[in-house]
């Protein structure tokens, strides 16, 4: 089927910030409206891919491929996979929210929306693209433009600084302004530099002259070139994913970053991390990641905890959610490293989930930063009696959180620790499920501490609902999160031949096929029972 | 006839060096000659032109050989003239008005040496090219020695004249190891031929001018360990000219370099190939790791060019047509990103009187265009994705190791990442602070034309590498993949043989 609807999804937001860079500085609704209206095209675009995507034919649609350098085997190509259209979804459903978070933006307007566009250009790529040096690519057009979105509009410099990064920092007298964003550039950086060399030895040991994923898939690559190669991609992408202890970068980076960019970087980019890690990690190198798969999810297990541990003691409103998503972050890798349907799809399923959710705390952690001019959680309390619609999402958010059913952290949790029970590892449900119960303890402590009481202090002057564009965000976010918790199936149907297609490849005794379940509803999956008796 | 034919970009930009030196002495003395910057460029590009329209292959006696890696060489080295002379047309005019005659004559007799040398299949021809290119630039960095920039130290007033110093010094020094080296060839092989040479087995002594040559061209590239002149060179002389002495002559020291290693003495690479790695290795090191902690911008820049010149060693090493093509394609990247960045800095330098960090200060707010320009040339030079220098990174880590140079290629990657560093903080000073009290930067239509084309070839070639790409592999397979060359010449016999 030939259709060029990946490309408009992908060329809007990128044609949008070339328009906005010309346009006049002064200009500033025009530049405002100009991203929303690519956004919108984004998002619509995911909508109907999402819709148009024949779940029971599975595979790959809407195939598009234009040589970019013949000689190489380099080609812009594009593809649907069932993963594709969740994760589009959401990067649809992100970007219009952070657009519309961003609407009250102060200085600078015109190279922050360009910025914003070019970076959520670089993620649709990521999630739809088929080649891998195109991947690559996509991959760092998506991290770069962090470094000067939270370098400018963010806090960077009001950092606590510690640990090695830190002291390196100093020993270098490279001054001390931009901390944040330095270290989340350069350790994101480093982990591109492994990405690097591990796609340097695919693409050569493949002998296929192609960079195409499909054809490297179909590669035979020595075991122990996999078993060498699979940490590079591992840890190259889970730092940004935020796989301990590469994580060290996210709390620091999301506390100092603007709300948007917060809920761009936490909502999806750490997904890319994660996307890349099971698309090309353990898809190309299946040997590699069996023999790896227990360390992966020993230390995803430590993420769920170790997150969950250190929000729970922070008292910056903003640390809190950042750690939250570290630990969140760690139920996705758990998830992959279990290799089950089951765990793949809960992986898929929380990196959408955990990004709605995220997304929507940010947003709403913005607002509240906005009118309490602070982000310690103890000087807080009773702001519900002034902003009681705020109050409302932020509690909605808390549950997701905290995976309670009816919303979509439920669903993800639920099907990763299936999964890992499933598989065998019973030692890594334990700390996901204890990570879970602290989760629920530190998110209703913030919430009660921020929301709840009697009414605010009189240090609080300029508290007030939300108003105008700021409900868009967490009104789209909210029901997203509502949706695909009462009726995950609007997902699952999509993520679970895309796992399918993915672990027959992983798993050598082909696991059996998931998709029968689905398309007969007697699957323990479709949580919502099946459309047949 | 054919002969002459083959030799034309040289002898072209040695015409127009001589009607420019008729132009400037036959001119009244208060005449303006500020439009001889002007002058060269335009013939420059004329010349440009011209390589795509005048087929120049063949050979001359066997000393020179015309053909796709020549002309493409030449290209660059014309490419970097054009924007070398529209760069500096104000800067010259303003600093040194007396004499602006002898400034474009030198330039362009460096010029036309460096059009000569990656034709060169002789070491007597290769070493007089080699120094009808240098001995001008020692000349040019010295050149603005009593005219110290408006609003700057006193106390370096002199920076110039010991730039120039320096660099001659160790430029002297070099050239002599460098002819002892060849001389030591020359007795292995009975021949001054590299097409003969290297089929002549290698002696101890042919070794021992294997690294007398190395070292001596190290010197002139700027490899460590015999840096030591680039970053004070950079920091003493004036920054248009340091930003063609920064590209043009490290292209051509590559040409020479390939002429003798890759042409004449491939077969022996395992006797230079390690060492030209450990090279590699110790210039993205030191060049890294050393640009950190700077706090003058060119000499930043200077010691990023050191580790530039590390990646590029490392396609040398690796020793084949793939590699040589994309070291071509590396240097072309190279040229435009680097002198951009040279001028953008040479822009806010003269606006803000200083060349640290400071002068790019809120250099976005206020000059939007100029700021972005940095950021694509820093970019390319750190070898991001979408701007021509990820390309290049991109190209020569993959062919050497195609080449079985993985070990190298991991310490290329990962120093890179270091490098990333400065070129952030560079971009941090642009982007991230506050103008305060500097102005607008002011700058004459030859500069921005300059920053224009850098830009447009940044951006361009990083959109759209391919036909660059093809070019270049297509140019160092006709250096390279040929029948073995005919050994016709006399070979002296044997027992006179060192």
């Amino acid at each position: 089927m030939s259709s060029h609807l990946l490309s408009i999804i992908v060329g809007a937001p990128a044609l949008a910030a070339l328009i906005v860079i010309f346009l006049p500085e002064n200009g500033k609704l025009a530049i405002r409206v100009t991203s929303l209206i690519a956004a919108t095209i984004s998002l619509i675009g995911s909508i109907v891919a999402l819709r148009g995507y024949d779940k029971v034919a599975g595979g790959q649609q809407m195939v598009e491929s234009y040589p970019l350098i013949p000689s190489l085997g380099v080609h812009l190509s594009f593809a649907l996979d069932g993963w594709g259209g969740p994760l589009l979804l959401l990067t649809g459903v992100i970007i219009f929210a952070g657009v519309l978070a961003s609407w009250t933006l102060k200085t600078r307007d015109k190279e922050y929306f360009a910025l914003l566009l070019i970076l959520v250009a670089g993620v649709f790529g990521v999630f739809v693209t088929q080649d891998l040096l195109v991947f690559f690519l996509f991959y760092e057009i998506a991290v770069l433009p962090m470094y000067l979105l939270i370098g400018i509009w963010g806090a960077s410099h009001a950092v606590p600084r510690a640990g090695p990064f830190a002291r390196a920092w100093d020993f270098f007298k490279v001054g001390d302004k931009q901390y944040a964003a330095m270290k989340l550039t350069l350790m994101l950086l480093v982990g591109s530099a492994a990405i690097l060399v591990a796609i340097f030895a695919l693409y050569l040991k493949a002998g296929v002259n192609s960079f195409d994923l499909g054809l490297l898939q179909k590669a035979k690559y020595d075991t122990d070139l996999q078993i060498i190669l699979f940490p590079l991609l591992w840890l190259g992408f889970g730092s940004l994913a935020g796989v301990f202890p590469f994580h060290t970068w996210s709390p620091d980076g999301h506390a100092s970053a603007p709300t948007a960019v917060s809920m761009l970087h936490a909502g999806v980019l750490m997904k890319l991390g994660a996307f890349g890690v099971m698309r090309v990690g353990m898809v190309l190198l299946p040997e590699g990641a069996r023999f790896w798969v227990p360390v992966v999810g020993a230390v995803a297990a430590i993420n769920v905890l170790y997150g969950a541990y250190c929000a729970m003691s922070q008292t910056d409103l903003k640390y809190i959610i950042a750690y939250s998503s570290v630990s969140h972050m760690g139920v996705v890798m758990l998830g992959a490293a279990t290799l089950t349907p089951e765990g793949w799809n809960g992986a898929v399923f929380q990196m959408v989930a955990h990004g709605i959710m995220t997304g929507m705390f940010f947003a709403l952690v913005g607002l509240v930063y906005e009118r309490a001019h602070t982000r310690a959680v103890p000087k807080m309390g009773g702001f519900a009696t002034v902003m009681p619609g705020v109050a409302a999402f932020f509690t909605l958010a808390c549950m997701s959180s905290l995976g309670l059913p009816g919303t979509a952290g439920f669903v993800s949790e639920f099907l990763v620790f299936l999964g890992a029970w499933k598989a065998g590892h019973y030692l890594w449900a334990i700390p996901g499920v204890l990570g879970a119960f602290v989760t629920a303890i530190y998110v209703l402590k913030a919430t009660r501490a921020i929301f709840w009481g009697p009414g605010p202090s009189h240090d609080f002057h300029d508290l007030s609902e939300a108003k105008g564009t700021e409900w868009a965000a967490p009104i789209v976010l909210g029901v997203c999160l509502l949706l695909f918790g009462l009726w995950p199936r609007v997902l699952l149907d999509h993520i679970d031949p895309g796992s399918g297609m993915y672990l027959n490849k992983v798993v050598k005794a082909p696991a059996p096929a998931p998709a029968v379940h689905l398309t007969s509803g007697a699957s323990p999956l479709s949580l919502t029972g099946g459309n047949a008796p | 006839m054919n002969e002459l034919r083959t030799l034309w970009v040289p002898l072209a930009v040695s015409g127009v060096a001589i009607v420019l030196l008729l132009v400037d002495v036959l001119s009244p003395p208060g005449a303006s000659r500020r439009w001889l910057g002007w002058f060269v460029a335009a013939a420059l590009a004329a010349i440009f032109a011209g390589t795509f329209l005048i087929d120049g292959s063949g050979t001359a006696r066997g000393v020179f050989e015309g053909g796709p890696w020549t002309v493409a060489f030449q290209r660059l080295f014309l490419a970097g003239g054009v924007v070398a002379a529209l760069g500096g047309v104000d800067d010259v005019a303003r600093r040194t008005p007396l004499r602006i005659g002898e400034y474009w004559l030198a330039m362009l007799f460096s010029l036309a040496g460096m059009c000569l040398l990656p034709g060169a299949r002789e070491l007597v021809f290769l070493i007089v090219a080699f120094e009808l290119m240098g001995v001008p630039l020692y000349v040019l960095a010295a050149y603005a020695k009593t005219d110290a920039p408006p609003g700057s130290d006193p106390a370096k007033k002199g920076l110039a004249s010991e730039a120039a110093l320096k660099m001659y010094l160790t430029g002297a020094t070099s050239t002599a190891i460098t002819l002892f080296g060849l001389a030591l060839f020359t007795g292995m092989a009975g021949t001054t031929r590299l097409d003969v040479i290297g089929t002549a087995p290698l002696t101890p002594l042919g070794g021992l001018g294997l690294a007398f040559v190395l070292a001596g061209m190290g010197y002139k590239l700027g490899m460590v360990p015999f840096h030591m002149w680039v970053p004070d060179t950079y920091e003493g002389a004036s920054t248009p000219f340091v930003a063609f002495l920064s590209v043009a002559p490290k292209a051509a020291g590559i040409a020479a370099l390939s002429g003798i290693f890759l042409f004449g003495m491939g077969s022996h690479r395992a006797a230079w190939g390690p060492a030209l790695g450990l090279l590699a290795v110790l210039s993205m090191a030191i060049g890294n790791l050393l640009a950190l902690p700077q706090t003058d911008l060119r000499r930043l820049l200077g010691y990023s060019g050191i580790a530039q010149m590390g990646y590029l060693l490392v396609s040398v090493a690796a020793n084949d047509a793939y590699s040589a093509g994309m070291t071509l394609f590396f240097l072309t990247a190279y040229l435009f990103t680097n002198m951009g960045a040279f001028l953008v800095l040479h822009a806010a330098a003269e606006a803000s009187g200083s060349h640290g960090y400071d002068s790019l200060n809120g250099l976005a707010q206020r000059a939007p265009g100029l700021a972005a320009s940095m950021m694509a040339f820093l970019l390319s030079l750190a070898g991001i994705p979408f701007v021509v220098g990820f390309w290049a990174k991109l190209y020569i880590f993959l062919a050497a190791w195609r080449a079985g140079l993985v070990g190298l290629v991991v310490a290329g990657i990962v120093l890179a990442v270091i490098g990333l560093f400065y070129y952030l903080k560079v971009l941090q000073a642009a982007y991230m602070t506050e103008p305060g009290a500097l102005k607008k930067p002011e700058m004459g239509t030859g500069l921005r034309l300059a920053i224009g084309i850098c830009v447009l070839a940044v951006v361009g070639l990083g959109l759209w590498p391919r036909p660059l790409v093809d070019g270049s592999l297509a140019a160092a397979k006709s250096l390279l993949d040929r029948p073995a060359a005919a050994t016709t010449v006399n070979v002296v016999p044997a027992s006179v043989r060192f």
